[in-house]
């Protein structure tokens, strides 16, 4: 528990500006920043990057290509539109299921992102993005990079949720009484992060392991076993899913229609593959699909069907490829759920959706159909999706330096060299975390209520289309299950308490004052050790050896 | 760009249904594992510069690299520094978190992976991508038409199941 008790005065005076100072960005006399600061989104797949002077960042992609066609050179980040021939690209990423692995990679990167022909450096302070609980060895790669090897001045980090948070926040003069949930849907994974009083709920976080590198290789798979061999295309077939790709709201009515003969079917495409000659970026062919045009002729084209609409569900139902992960609607219920109950419908009332996958037609409109139909019919919904999800959290960076906490937690050169790595870190990390939310662990399980969306997920199709009676709007409470639930919980705060007795009573006296929170999460959380993706069971599409 | 188009081998089947091999739970585990290490890859194909590697022909990053304009020219390092003094694996990482989330009672990496869906499975077809309600006996495969189940049985499954 240590590292959770106030230790000195510094770390006193953080801690009671924590609570509400975030969202204080509007009145009071808060100067205007007097400073500017480099913002480095760090991004798996792309890195958003730009002084918080400038409108827009710059968007880098976050990796190492390798050409067949050149042999000679490697293409760093930018350098890929240099590149003549994208075809059969490999790709050397920096990252392992979004976290920083293969440094040999992320330094040229970097080394590239901070040269001049990106965005230098200067004597202002530098702000990157780290996913939640970022691992310790990367942060203390992450600090010897920038501290000493860039000598930056000084350095903050803090997550991409915070920051689209902080925007939402800035724009909408927000209270400290809006709670607000964000769902980050990226290349690696999906993040749903609700922020309560100003600060992130822990025991409502939730990550959905799919993310778009899992769509475009499931793409790639798909038209690979029907069509052509594209497995070693992953740069085309990433653009076939972005130029293509939509979210549907009823499946099987899309099947329905994607089934019937070509004249008729609204649906199917014929997608014109680049040749890197004449035609650098593929695109739907816009004639009739039954008789291409001359010019045409002599390109590849794909014929996209219901893989256009299939390849995006897996973000809803993961089961679909024999995941058994909740898909992310589901896991944004579960996650309102999760919080004390008198912040749930004002969560619900603040969703904030970021990141590439949320640029599929119809995936707000989906987002809210599927939510409408598992939350209590009375709670309002509010979703909130900027024209560019992949920006928006990049732009707050300028939301963050309006701040206390990010003036009071940035770390200079001189700090760095003087307090070590765990203290700055603790810093960052702490940043819109009220650690006293995870005192109330102890407590939990006494006055905590379950809502039960199975009920309404019975009456539903789980194909897309909803369908709630009326009767299935009231909130109902399973007391068998909220019993059990809790018995679970009070054999794990028994052992706790055992180990740390002290600790636990500190705890409970200051809980007296905050709300009770969802047990059934942290008894589930407890039971799920191992990775589920990791061990799934049957799996209904195909195999892993390719033609 | 020119692709090698997929022929889906359907009249040649060999018709022996009865002396087909029935994958169990295990294999059909192991499968399922392996489709997500594919979903999961960042590249299917071998590196087109490995035979380069060993010559100097082979470019380095310092090539592709433009300078960057640092304060004090001495504190550049070079690119395996980072990788040989940081190096550590997906595992080790996830395992070293679970220790510190213990000792800080926060919730792990692992724990904050979403639970199990309570909507039940859809079944799509695995050759047409329509749905499809029929399961393969071999392999479990879900398949929509006659059609279908033989393309399956001819390619996919054959490959597991022979
Ligand atoms: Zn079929
Ligand atoms: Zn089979």
């Amino acid at each position: 528990m240590g590292d959770w008790e106030p230790k000195s005065g510094r770390t006193l005076k953080r801690r009671r500006s924590s609570g509400g100072s975030t969202k204080e960005v509007a009145p009071k006399p808060i100067k205007a920043p007097a400073f500017r600061a480099l913002v480095v989104d760090n991004g798996a797949y792309t890195i958003k990057v730009g002084f918080t002077t400038e409108e827009e960042p710059q968007v880098v992609p976050n990796c190492i290509m390798k050409a067949k066609s050149e042999k000679k050179r490697l293409f760093v980040g930018k350098q890929i539109e240099e590149c003549r021939d994208c075809s059969g690209l490999y790709f050397l990423l920096p990252c392992e299921k979004g976290y920083i692995t293969r440094w040999e990679v992320q330094k040229p990167v970097w080394d590239h992102v901070f040269s001049r022909s990106v965005c230098t450096i200067d004597e202002n302070p530098v702000v990157i993005t780290q996913p939640l609980f970022n691992f310790k060895s990367i942060q203390d790669c992450m600090d010897e990079v920038f501290f000493e090897e860039y000598e930056v001045s000084s350095l903050f980090r803090c997550t991409p949720t915070d920051l689209a948070y902080l925007n939402y926040a800035k724009h909408n003069k927000l209270t400290k009484s809006d709670a607000c949930l964000v769902m980050d849907s990226g290349f690696s994974f999906t993040h749903i992060v609700p922020y309560v009083r100003g600060s992130k709920f822990l025991r409502g976080v939730r990550r959905v392991n799919v993310g778009g590198k899992l769509l475009t290789n499931h793409l790639k798979d798909i038209i690979s076993y029907r069509q052509y061999n594209v497995m070693e295309e992953t740069y085309v077939i990433n653009q076939v899913k972005e130029d293509t790709g939509y979210v549907c709201a009823d499946v099987k009515k899309e099947l329905a229609e994607a089934s019937k003969p070509f004249g008729s079917n609204s649906i199917v495409k014929n997608y014109v593959l680049p040749d890197f000659n004449v035609i650098r970026r593929g695109y739907i062919q816009e004639t009739k699909p039954e008789n291409p045009s001359e010019v045409e002729e002599s390109y590849q084209v794909l014929r996209l069907n219901n893989e256009r609409f299939v390849v995006p569900e897996i973000l809803f139902h993961p089961s679909d490829i024999g995941m058994k992960s909740m898909g992310i609607a589901e896991a944004v219920v579960k996650s309102i759920m999760s919080t004390p109950k008198e912040h749930r419908q004002s969560l619900a009332k603040n969703i904030i959706m970021v990141g590439g996958n949320c640029k599929f037609p119809g995936f707000k409109e989906r987002m809210y159909a599927e939510l409408r139909s598992l939350l209590p019919d009375a709670w309002q919904l509010g979703l909130f999706q900027h024209a560019d999800p992949i920006t928006y959290p990049w732009k707050g960076g300028s939301a963050l330096l309006r701040t206390h906490d990010f003036r009071n937690n940035l770390v200079s050169k001189q700090d760095y060299e003087e307090l070590g790595s765990t203290l700055i870190q603790e810093r960052f990390n702490n940043f819109m975390l009220d650690s006293r939310q995870l005192d109330q662990e102890d407590e939990t399980g006494k006055h905590s209520t379950e809502f039960q969306y199975l009920s309404k997920l019975k009456s539903a199709s789980i194909f897309g289309k909803q369908e709630v009676s009326a009767a299935d709007s009231d909130i109902q409470i399973d007391s068998k299950a909220v019993e059990t639930a809790a018995l679970d919980k009070e054999d794990v705060g028994a052992e706790e308490a055992g180990q740390d007795a002290e600790g636990n009573k500190r705890g409970k006296s200051r809980n007296k004052a905050l709300e009770e929170t969802e047990v059934a999460a942290d008894v589930e959380a407890e039971s799920s050790e191992e990775d589920l993706t990791e061990s799934p069971s049957l799996f209904p599409l195909g195999c892993a050896s390719y033609l | 760009m020119t692709l090698p188009k997929t022929v889906p081998r359907g009249s040649n089947r060999i018709k022996e249904n009865d002396k087909r091999r029935i994958i169990d739970e295990t294999q059909r585990k192991r499968r399922q594992r392996k489709v997500m290490e594919m979903l999961e890859s960042d590249n299917y194909h071998d590196d087109p510069h490995a035979d380069l590697v060993m010559s100097k022909k082979a470019p380095k990053f310092e090539d592709s690299l433009e300078q960057r304009n640092v304060r004090t020219k001495k504190k550049e390092r070079t690119v395996d520094y980072y990788q040989f003094k940081y190096r550590k694996n997906f595992h080790q990482l996830v395992d070293e978190d679970r220790a510190e989330s213990e000792a800080k009672q926060r919730p792990s990496y692992m724990d904050i992976q979403a639970e199990e869906s309570q909507i039940p499975p859809r079944h799509f077809c695995a050759v047409c991508g329509f749905l499809g309600q029929y399961s393969c006996l071999s392999c479990g495969t879900r398949y929509c038409s006659l059609r279908c189940m033989e393309t399956h049985m001819d390619t996919r499954c054959l490959k597991w199941a022979a």
